[in-house]
């Protein structure tokens, strides 16, 4: 037969398991919340190495304001002569359309948006914009179909690669921080790493007669 | 030594409240170009003012293809998957140094277009006081969005400066009209060399 000291041992015993109870599930429960959002959002330590696709050419991809369509490089040398010393320039030949649905204006695609990754651990190598029809910054048109246009990246003249590798930057339609007193109107700047492109070289001659 | 005379005191008083007056201005108001520009409005063929200066537009052709002035005799001529509108100004100054006027032209559909790459300069351009200059300039257009094209002249504009901008009209009222420039258009143009003479 149980005594009333019991009794009333058993109910102060209960209570005190259960004064804490709420607080601990809240607490557990939260634990499992940040585990799983850090999960889902990536993990809690950052990437290692490149964040952006690797695409290999022929690949279509837009980025910022322009449509590309890469096709082909070429190791472009020229031998040395008596007066100058061998060269060589590597060209990317690229479809380009302007696919600025935000401003609709003509632009055309500027050196810093195609960069040559020669290595871990070497500065990226900018293009000199894109030439289409033998004009060297050509104005893409809003709304007309895309321009076959190549690019040229200054290398070193005994520069050999199986493949190569294109950083392609897209700008972005954002604006500048208006709490800051900046004009909150959206304009394209600011661009980012959007995609790698692998292409292989062939290698040209150019000996100074026309084709 | 007394740090806060009451002159100082006014001093800062002063900042305080000239500071607070820009503030007054929301942000589209200091940067935006609306406000402080005054538009002149014309047509091809009419001298238009500009400051002291005058600018017309004194002819539109549309072209398949066009020669920079300065190709040789084996350059090929530069073709598109549009059309080409060149448009030839005449321009005349006056005693003050003009402001650099960049051109563009917009079409109702929106669209915006920049002077095509190989032409002289990025729009109308003035020669020494009291001499008049003709040239051309050439935009790549797209055949879909032309109705209603006008060239905009603008010029790069500080904020609390007030400016003068030119609006000419191109005289494509519809889509039809646009067609019909667009189908009589030459097969080849030439941009003429920049040419200066003495203002009558």
């Amino acid at each position: 037969m149980e005594s009333l000291d019991d009794v009333i041992d058993a109910m102060i015993a209960d209570r005190v398991i259960h004064r804490h109870r709420r607080t601990w599930l809240i607490a557990i429960a939260i634990v499992v919340i940040l585990a799983a959002v850090i999960f889902f959002t990536g993990g809690w330590m950052e990437k290692e190495g490149r964040k952006v696709p690797t695409l290999t050419a022929p690949v279509t991809l837009t980025s910022g304001r322009y449509e590309y369509n890469f096709t082909k490089a070429e190791i472009v040398r020229t031998p040395k002569t008596k007066y100058e010393a061998a060269k060589a320039v590597l060209k990317v030949y690229f479809d380009a359309k302007n696919v600025d649905g935000e401003e609709l204006t003509s632009h055309n695609v500027e050196g810093n948006l195609l960069r040559l990754i020669p290595g871990p651990g070497k500065d990226l190598v900018e293009s000199n914009g894109a030439d289409c029809r033998g004009v060297l910054g050509w104005e893409l048109v809003y709304g007309l179909p895309s321009e076959s246009c190549f690019t040229q990246f200054e290398i070193p003249a005994d520069f050999t690669a199986d493949v190569i590798e294109v950083g392609v930057l897209g700008e972005r339609y954002v604006s500048d921080p208006s709490v800051l007193g900046a004009n909150d109107q959206p304009y394209w700047h600011s661009e980012i790493a959007d995609a790698v492109v692998r292409l292989k070289p062939t290698v040209v001659i150019d000996d100074g007669e026309d084709k | 030594m007394k740090l806060y005379r009451p002159a100082t005191v006014l001093v800062g008083v002063l900042f305080v409240l000239l500071g607070g007056l820009t503030r007054l201005a929301s942000p589209d108001q200091v940067y935006g170009d609306e406000d402080n520009l005054i538009i002149v409005h014309g047509t091809i063929g009419s001298k238009l003012e500009y400051g002291d200066a005058t600018i017309e537009v004194t002819r539109m052709k549309f072209a398949k293809s066009y020669l920079p002035s300065s190709a040789d005799d084996d350059d090929k001529p530069i073709e598109t998957n549009g059309v080409y509108v060149a448009l030839e100004w005449d321009t005349v100054r006056g005693t003050q140094n003009p402001t650099i006027l960049n051109a563009t032209l917009e079409a109702d559909g929106g669209t915006v277009y920049t002077p095509a790459g190989e032409t002289t300069g990025n729009g109308v351009e003035f020669a020494d006081a009291g001499f008049g200059e003709t040239g051309a300039v050439v935009f790549e257009v797209t055949p879909v969005d032309l109705k209603g094209l006008t060239l905009k002249l603008r010029p790069t504009q500080f904020y609390n400066v007030l400016a003068h901008a030119i609006d000419v009209d191109l005289g494509i009222p519809s889509e039809a009209v646009a067609q019909q420039f667009v189908e009589g258009a030459t097969d080849q143009y030439v941009i003429p060399r920049p040419v200066q003479r003495v203002a009558q």
